[in-house]
């Protein structure tokens, strides 16, 4: 983990709250999908976390929307300004080779993703990847990679199907009789549970977000209850995650 | 470092530098963090350990205010057996000086705990007063000058390791429970820990009530130690709100002879080598020889 100062290269506003920024890469370690950026928030005491969307040696690219004074501070952020990045945070999702995949996104949630669909891709994989947003000009198109099957949905159902991403996918499902090897999903904590709850056949990686305060694994904020033999016990989002294999997640 | 300039002193321990990490802040200090220069740290006070593992709080554990943080994250800790056989020897390979911070709910506890840190090689044991529900009397030890005073009593009659006392800011006269530390025979005082505080959390629509950090409450940390300088021997880690080099010169200048880094290390990353660089700074333009010279200096003994 390392902290560097970053030129912005882009912050550029999607729909009505929803941002892209690419910061210029300044960092010596590789950055891996599911590792996570910890921005410092000018006047704010406590960074904010964001998944990586995109990696490569000149940049990295995050997306979020705008949910409160953090964000609403980094919206404002201009081309050519800096900001204060501590990376790469976290796990990161395992990767695998030959498999046919499935990837279930909702939201912002998709960033991980994204950087994900794209190391599977190099990797072989059949990827379907289930997109869902709210309408369509919050849909990341500009960033998805090539050769991989997308099915969109919207809740407006202004692009794609009409409805609720997990919706979607359940019927694909059941229509396809598609044999995935592997699921990995990120977005809304009620659409990973009840993706989580889907199969017990399936492995299922998800991405958790939590608030956080250190990042670093230091002050145990922000947790999650993981099953550990018969019990449970908290883990750090922050440095046990935020990638967690689902079936050992307890949803409360 | 060898930087004679900036060695201090608690009692018998001497420090290297006056930076200590605080407890719950830091873990145990053994992620890997390249930023962060262990040589800097005078001394690591690992995160409370009680007795057997607790669990913590659930989520929301932790908040933003203006200036600082609230947390509650209930003393999340894998228990003193698991600590002393995987923990404490990785601390050991990376840190000089290690304090082991622990608390528990009952005195039949607090001994057993007081008893496995004794027998290891550790630097001082830091008890954390502040157990919000000790023998389920609704109050933190350290709420309670006679409570404080037995406690500390019965540990130091169990331990030759020095004893750091660390105590809530939450009380009336914090003279009087510091007062009744040193009498017990608390070797150091650790001042202050989190101030009671409170927020909402709209989305979730709960309730956040927890401590205090941050710079928020340095002025309330400074006063504390001032106050308390005044009326101890034992010397004082100060502690609340420091996220920069100045920050940590105020709790000298008013007392404290060593001071402890908390949540501000979220704030400001570079903050170990900006207290070293910036006190070490201070001292050569000032004409100080060492750090001792400074402790104190804006402040009198009664």
């Amino acid at each position: 983990m390392e902290n560097k100062i970053c030129k912005i290269v882009k912050n550029e506003k999607l729909g009505n709250f929803h941002y892209l920024l690419e910061f210029e890469n300044n960092f010596n370690e590789d950055f891996y999908p599911g590792n996570f950026v910890h921005i410092k928030i000018e006047n704010n005491f406590l960074r904010r976390p964001f998944s990586v969307c995109k990696f490569n040696k000149n940049s990295i690219i995050i997306i979020y929307k705008v949910v409160g004074e953090g964000t609403e501070k980094l919206s404002k952020k201009k081309k050519g300004e800096y900001i204060d990045v501590l990376a790469p945070c976290g796990n990161s999702f395992p990767i695998f080779k030959n498999k046919k995949i499935a990837i279930i996104g909702g939201g912002t949630g998709v960033a991980p993703l994204i950087f994900l669909a794209e190391k599977l891709k190099k990797y072989k994989n059949e990827i379907d990847f289930f997109y869902g947003a709210k309408s369509k000009e919050i849909i990341f198109f500009n960033i998805l990679p090539v050769g991989i099957n997308y099915i969109f949905s919207t809740e407006d159902g202004s692009f794609g199907k009409k409805g609720i991403i997990f919706d979607v996918f359940k019927n694909f499902f059941k229509d396809i009789k598609k044999n995935y090897h592997i699921i990995y999903a990120s977005g809304p904590e009620e659409l990973l549970k009840k993706i989580s709850l889907f199969s017990n056949k399936i492995p299922v990686f998800i991405s958790l977000e939590r608030y956080m305060a250190c990042g670093m694994g230091l002050c145990y904020g922000c947790v999650v209850k993981i099953r550990q033999n018969s019990d449970w016990i908290y883990k750090r989002v922050c440095k046990d995650g935020p990638v967690f294999n689902a079936r050992e997640v307890i949803w409360d | 470092m060898g930087l004679k300039i900036l060695k201090t002193r608690l009692g018998k321990i001497e420090l290297e530098t006056p930076i200590i990490m605080a407890s719950g802040t830091f873990g145990y200090g053994i992620e890997k963090i390249d930023f962060i220069d262990t040589k800097k740290i005078g001394a690591i006070t690992t995160k409370t350990i009680t007795l057997y593992p607790w669990k913590g709080n659930p989520q929301p554990r932790i908040y933003e205010t203006y200036s600082g943080m609230i947390n509650c994250i209930g003393l999340q800790n894998p228990g003193v057996f698991y600590f002393v056989k995987n923990i404490l020897p990785e601390i050991r390979k990376k840190y000089e000086k290690i304090f082991v911070s622990i608390t528990e709910k009952t005195e039949k506890e607090l001994m057993q705990i007081v008893k496995i840190i004794s027998k290891e090689n550790v630097d001082a044991i830091e008890l954390n007063l502040s157990c919000p529900n000790f023998e389920k009397k609704r109050k933190m030890i350290s709420q309670d000058p006679d409570l404080t005073y037995r406690i500390i009593k019965m540990v130091k009659n169990e331990t030759a390791i020095p004893l750091i006392a660390k105590i809530s800011p939450n009380v009336t006269d914090i003279k009087e429970i510091a007062i009744a530390c040193e009498k017990a025979g608390a070797d150091i005082l650790s001042l202050i820990n989190t101030v009671k505080g409170l927020r909402i959390d709209f989305k979730k629509m709960k309730i956040i009530d927890g401590g205090l950090s941050g710079p928020c409450i340095k002025p309330i940390g400074l006063k504390c130690v001032y106050d308390v300088y005044k009326v101890v021997k034992i010397p004082i880690i100060g502690i609340g709100g420091i996220i920069n080099g100045m920050d940590a010169l105020e709790y000298l200048l008013v007392g404290a002879s060593a001071i402890g880094i908390g949540s501000g290390l979220f704030n400001n990353s570079h903050i170990i080598d900006d207290i070293y660089f910036s006190l070490i700074k201070y001292l050569k333009e000032n004409k100080f020889k060492n750090v001792g010279q400074v402790i104190g200096l804006l402040n009198e003994k009664d």
